[in-house]
């Protein structure tokens, strides 16, 4: 059984810092110092663009709605982007394949090369 | 943490998936033409929207004119460096050198009549319509615009 109560101790605590007197002087911005201690510390403490990134991906994403748009988004994000890839793989291909066609017809094209 | 991972995993995989399935399915026409044995000719039957009797008739054309075309191309090199060695004795226009320029644009002049002979002959195995396109489609490409004058 523990006999440390802990009412007690701050009863005694507040009882003493009642009683204490300092006659020693602050320092110079004194306060100004505390309040940027305490700004420093907030600071630090502040959660970075990895743990907000982190946070959601844990918290957020795994909800049923947020997961079927998110997989939705990127599937039309990479159709669209295949699609318009594709689209300029058959533009190159047959402006090659047109200018091989008359290359090869062309005696003056073809002896200039 | 664990899950969400997954579904964002999940989601770029389907979005590589999509993009391969849709760029593959896209370009299969281009692939297909690109691996055949005359990738020129095929894609001329694409393009011109060619029937197998005609791309058979416009194949045959092709390989007769060839040979002929190969045969300019010897004569048009030969005349060129023939040219270009006379260019090079002299500063100014001898007889041979204007001989040369003069048998030049014989052989040009008859270079072009033979192109132009085949073209006719491939653009009246086409449709009428694709043939009109064909003919102005190739004859810019060959008289109009770009005839020997690019450096």
């Amino acid at each position: 059984m523990k006999t440390n109560k802990p009412d007690n101790h701050e009863d005694a605590l507040r009882e003493v810092l009642k009683e204490w007197r300092t006659d020693a002087a602050l320092s110079p911005r004194f306060q100004e110092s505390v309040w940027q201690s305490i700004e420093r510390a907030q600071a630090s403490a502040a959660p970075s663009m990895w743990d907000a990134v982190a946070r959601w991906i844990g918290t957020m994403l795994p909800r049923p709605a947020l997961a079927v748009s998110y997989i939705a988004l990127l599937l039309v994000i990479g159709g669209t982007a295949g699609w318009t890839q594709a689209h300029q793989t058959n533009a190159r291909v047959k402006s090659e394949l047109g200018e091989r066609y008359v290359h090869e017809l062309n005696p003056y094209q073809a002896t200039r090369q | 943490m664990k899950r969400g991972l997954v579904i964002l995993f999940f989601g770029l995989i389907a979005a590589a998936a999509a993009y391969s399935c849709i760029y593959l399915t896209c370009t299969a026409s281009a692939r297909n033409m690109q691996r055949s044995d005359k990738p020129e000719l095929a894609w001329l039957k694409a393009e011109f929207n060619l029937s197998e009797a005609e791309f058979k008739r416009v194949s045959e054309l092709n390989a007769a004119y060839l040979p002929q075309c190969a045969e300019m191309c010897k004569q048009i090199e030969a005349q060129n460096l023939r040219l270009k060695g006379l260019l090079a004795a002299t500063n100014q226009v001898t007889p041979e050198i204007e001989t040369t320029i003069a048998e030049s644009s014989r052989l040009r002049g008859e270079c072009q009549h033979q192109m132009l002979e085949h073209f006719y002959a491939v653009s009246r195995t086409m449709p009428p319509e694709q043939g009109r396109r064909y003919l102005s489609w190739v004859q810019d490409k060959t008289f109009l615009s770009d005839y020997g004058m690019k450096q």
